[in-house]
């Protein structure tokens, strides 16, 4: 286990390393951040004075050498465009994105397992047909269409969602949390339910695909001349052997929503970070744009392992290495 | 202990009701609104940069030493009154008893810090007209221009004094956070990308604000801001969708308001002998060819098919309010519509069979930006012209585009001057690049044409405002003959409020809930 862990550290201090190289020779093609920030009508002086206060006088591996040195010593660099810290810009919204990640995800497991469960068990029947319909509508359906749609009929025409934001918060631990309130439940509910649909269609496909899979193992029909009730042949026996993919895809599922919300963010103007990112890009905002890269891919990393950790608890057989 | 704890929670209950019919009370009293933004400012320390939501926000906190008016005027602001001491010296007299949000008395030291840390910082331009400030005393500036500067009050208007105390402690970083003004509000909360809540500063010296409390909401997305309105979730939204402006029309209760920006957009043609997109000699060099494609391009129906009616075709480069523009002048009579002519101007200057450019134009600036480009593509084919578009972000856009413009002969952009004056922009567009520091930088055309210079330089030496504009004015009819750039329209700004808001839009298109009221 110790050996495991360590493999995964290195892992994942080499891949941040990649991200941060990839990003930083990325960033050199997508214009020059200088001329977001200083006027139109700006001269030569002017443009060479905020190169300067930027640090963009640099040459670009001089600047890289900067930013890798800076960032051993917990230093993350500032943002061009806000001349803050880029680290505080993200974390200072990552507390929404979170949230309304965490109820989507909620969301979306307890919809899609109990409704998976049911239609891989009875694969004929005329509900699981009904359910599978609706399950390809969730995955084909886009994001900004199912929000705008929502957001069309519950808040315009019937007044009983808000359309935007995040309404009324309270400190729970420092954290200013939604969930706490009535308020916050009220403005939540829209984006976490657009949130949640392509996942949920896409976890309820899995969990089906497994449980027919499973439902064909000799240790089910044994299981129930043993004497176990329905029930218990399929959530115990079943589940839990159909569950390995299903946990896979939920953790890639789960910090790609923390990383990349930003349509459903932007369409709810729910103020989290994905549309950080989003007009960090436009900006040519490159120390956010590291950053905020270079922190997906370390969720990526720690969920991935989380999941590993997950195996071992369905699945005994498996040991990690 | 039944019975205490029942009165116990009865006397919360009534506690509750006397905060609630309070709360009631205070809301009947004091006037407050909700402003759907399309971003979220970047920035409230007026020298760390500028864009639009930013700009709001500045002039709520702070004050110009010289106001501008919804309609472009100039008057007093935090300076009460100002005199021509000779050609380049000018005496301001500030306003009295004027304080910042913290207490601090404005004085003239702050001015002189102001413009002292504006040239450090990243926007110099804002103090590039100035020579020098001394304080003559408390409440007496002296400002020195490097040459004669008849606007020299138009530039004061975009710079917003600070408290040289509370700004040099606090530290620029904090600067964007903290703000500290003479402005109409103080920032009361500003949590980011969610709302921004000012309160009104009530020893504001122009007089106690009438909305006591403004939030602002960043709403990105165009639609989710007409159903923020719909819902009565905000009382105004700035840049309503040209595609919901019906929509909120018809709504009871709504009300769609709309004016033209200053926002002009132009088209800049190469006039150098060889041109990077353009295959051996570049046509543009004759005036006859820059006039066909003038002529080629139908405005009225870029305006009708691609902005659904909502834009103002331009009739020169500045609006009717600046120095500069001529009375009476249209370019587009001087070239209206007309393929035959502009068939028979491309064969007299030897090119009957056209030729092909790349037009440079924007994706995420400009109204329907896109758009426009591929309706001039289509119209420029009639003329033989074959355009191949060349399409990208802003954030690629302005370095690419940058004179000395090796990569480009055919550039759409947008150029505004809220100054009111023309001379800025003709200095940096039309005078003849590399003659003179800071003029002619962003001379995307590489025009060049000494009689042109001549008047711009007698303009920006001259201390009266009369001569400037006949100077400027001079220019504009030389522009107009020759073309090196044509006009194209003014975008519409269009807000959506609901009913019984007030809202006079500003031409500069800075919001002000100091400017507005609610019935």
């Amino acid at each position: 286990m110790l050996g495991y862990l360590l493999k995964r550290l290195i892992q994942m201090a080499l891949v941040l390393w990649v991200v941060s190289l990839v990003v930083f020779l990325m960033m050199s093609f997508t214009g020059d951040p200088v001329f977001m920030i200083v006027p139109i009508d700006a001269t030569d002086a002017e443009i060479a004075q905020a190169r300067r206060i930027l640090g963009l006088d640099q040459s670009l591996p001089v600047q890289y050498w900067i930013f890798i040195t800076s960032l051993l010593q917990g230093d993350f660099g500032q943002s061009y465009v806000f001349r803050q810290p880029a680290m505080t810009l993200i974390l200072e919204r990552m507390p929404a994105t979170i949230e309304m990640v965490v109820v989507a995800m909620v969301l979306a497991v307890v919809v899609a397992i109990p409704l998976g469960v049911y239609a891989g068990a009875n694969p004929n029947g005329r509900l699981s047909r009904m359910i599978m319909a609706g399950s390809l509508l969730g995955i084909s359906l886009p994001g900004f269409w199912v929000g705008m749609v929502l957001i069309y009929l519950f808040a315009v025409h019937w007044g009983i969602f808000p359309s935007s934001g995040r309404g009324d918060t309270a400190e729970v631990f420092g954290l200013r949390v939604s969930l706490a309130t009535w308020d916050g439940w009220h403005h939540i509910a829209l984006p976490a339910i657009t949130l949640s649909l392509g996942t949920m269609a896409i976890l309820l496909r899995m969990t089906r695909a497994g449980m027919m899979e499973v439902a064909r193992q000799d240790y089910m029909k044994f299981a129930r001349a043993k004497g176990a009730t329905r029930h218990d042949v399929l959530y115990k026996h079943g589940l839990k052997n159909a569950l390995i993919p299903v946990v896979t895809i939920f953790g890639l599922q789960l910090g790609d929503l923390i990383a990349f919300a930003t349509i459903t963010e932007t369409i709810f103007s729910w103020p989290g970070m994905g549309k950080l990112l989003i007009d960090s890009i436009y900006r040519a905002d490159r120390p956010v744009i590291v950053v905020y890269l270079m922190l997906v891919a370390l969720i990526f990393v720690v969920i991935n392992f989380l999941v590993d950790i997950v195996y071992t608890l369905i699945d005994p057989r498996i040991t990690l290495k | 202990m039944k019975t205490l704890s029942h009165t116990v929670w009865r006397m919360g209950a009534l506690g509750a009701t006397l905060v609630v019919a309070t709360a009631g009370a205070s809301l009947a009293q004091d006037k407050s609104l909700t402003i759907g933004l399309t971003a979220d400012p970047s920035h409230l320390y007026p020298l760390a940069g500028e864009e639009l939501s930013s700009n709001i926000m500045y002039y709520h906190l702070y004050d110009p030493l010289v106001a501008r008016s919804a309609e472009l005027e100039f008057g007093p602001g935090l300076a009460e009154s100002w005199e021509t001491v000779n050609d380049t010296t000018w005496r301001f007299k500030l306003r009295e008893g004027v304080t910042f949000h913290n207490g601090n008395a404005f004085t003239a030291s702050d001015v002189v810090f102001t413009v002292e840390k504006a040239r450090a910082s990243i926007r110099p331009d804002l103090v590039a007209n100035i020579a020098s400030v001394t304080a003559v005393d408390d409440l007496t500036v002296e400002i020195t221009t490097p040459k004669p500067y008849a606007v020299l009050p138009n530039d004061l208007a975009e710079l917003l004094i600070l408290d040289e105390e509370y700004t040099t402690t606090t530290g620029d970083e904090q600067m964007d956070l903290k703000p500290m003004g003479t402005g109409p509000y103080k920032l009361e909360e500003w949590i980011k990308e969610e709302r921004l809540v000012l309160s009104a500063f009530d020893d504001y010296w122009g007089g106690a604000p009438r909305i006591k409390t403004v939030t602002f909401r960043p709403i990105t997305n165009p639609a989710t801001r007409t159903a923020a309105l719909l819902t009565g979730e905000v009382d105004v939204v700035q840049d309503l969708a040209v595609r919901d402006v019906d929509r909120v029309r018809n709504e009871s209760g709504f009300e769609v308001i709309t004016r033209p920006s200053l926002l002009n957009v132009v088209l800049a043609m190469d006039t150098r002998a060889e041109s990077p997109t353009i295959e051996g000699p570049n046509p543009m060099v004759d005036q006859r060819v820059r006039e066909a494609i003038a002529r080629a391009i139908d405005v009225d129906a870029i305006n009708k098919i691609v902005m659904n009616g909502l834009a103002t075709p331009s009739a020169q480069f500045v609006p009717e309010s600046h120095l500069g523009y001529v009375d009476g002048m249209d370019f587009r009579q001087m070239y209206p519509v007309d393929i035959e002519k502009a068939k028979a101007l491309m064969a007299e200057a030897g090119f009957p069979d056209g030729f092909t450019m790349t037009l440079d134009a924007t994706n995420n600036r400009y109204v329907n930006d896109a758009q426009i480009a591929q309706a001039l593509a289509s119209m420029l084919a009639k003329i033989n012209v074959t355009l191949n578009l060349n399409i990208m972000p802003k954030s690629n856009f302005w370095g690419y585009i940058r004179v000395p413009s090796d990569n480009s002969s055919f550039i759409m952009s947008g150029w505004d001057v809220p100054a009111g004056d023309a001379g800025s922009m003709y200095a940096a567009l039309f005078y003849s690049r590399d003659k003179k520091e800071g003029y002619g930088q962003v001379n995307r055309s590489s025009y060049s044409n000494a009689d042109v210079d001549a008047l711009i330089d007698k303009a920006d030496s001259t201390p009266d405002v009369a001569e400037r504009d006949a100077n400027l004015q001079e220019a504009t009819k030389l522009l107009m003959a020759d073309i090196p750039m044509i006009p194209v329209h003014y975008e519409q700004d269009i807000y959506g409020v609901r009913e019984g808001v007030m809202l006079k839009p500003r031409t500069d298109k800075f919001l002000s809930a100091f400017e507005m009221d609610i019935e």
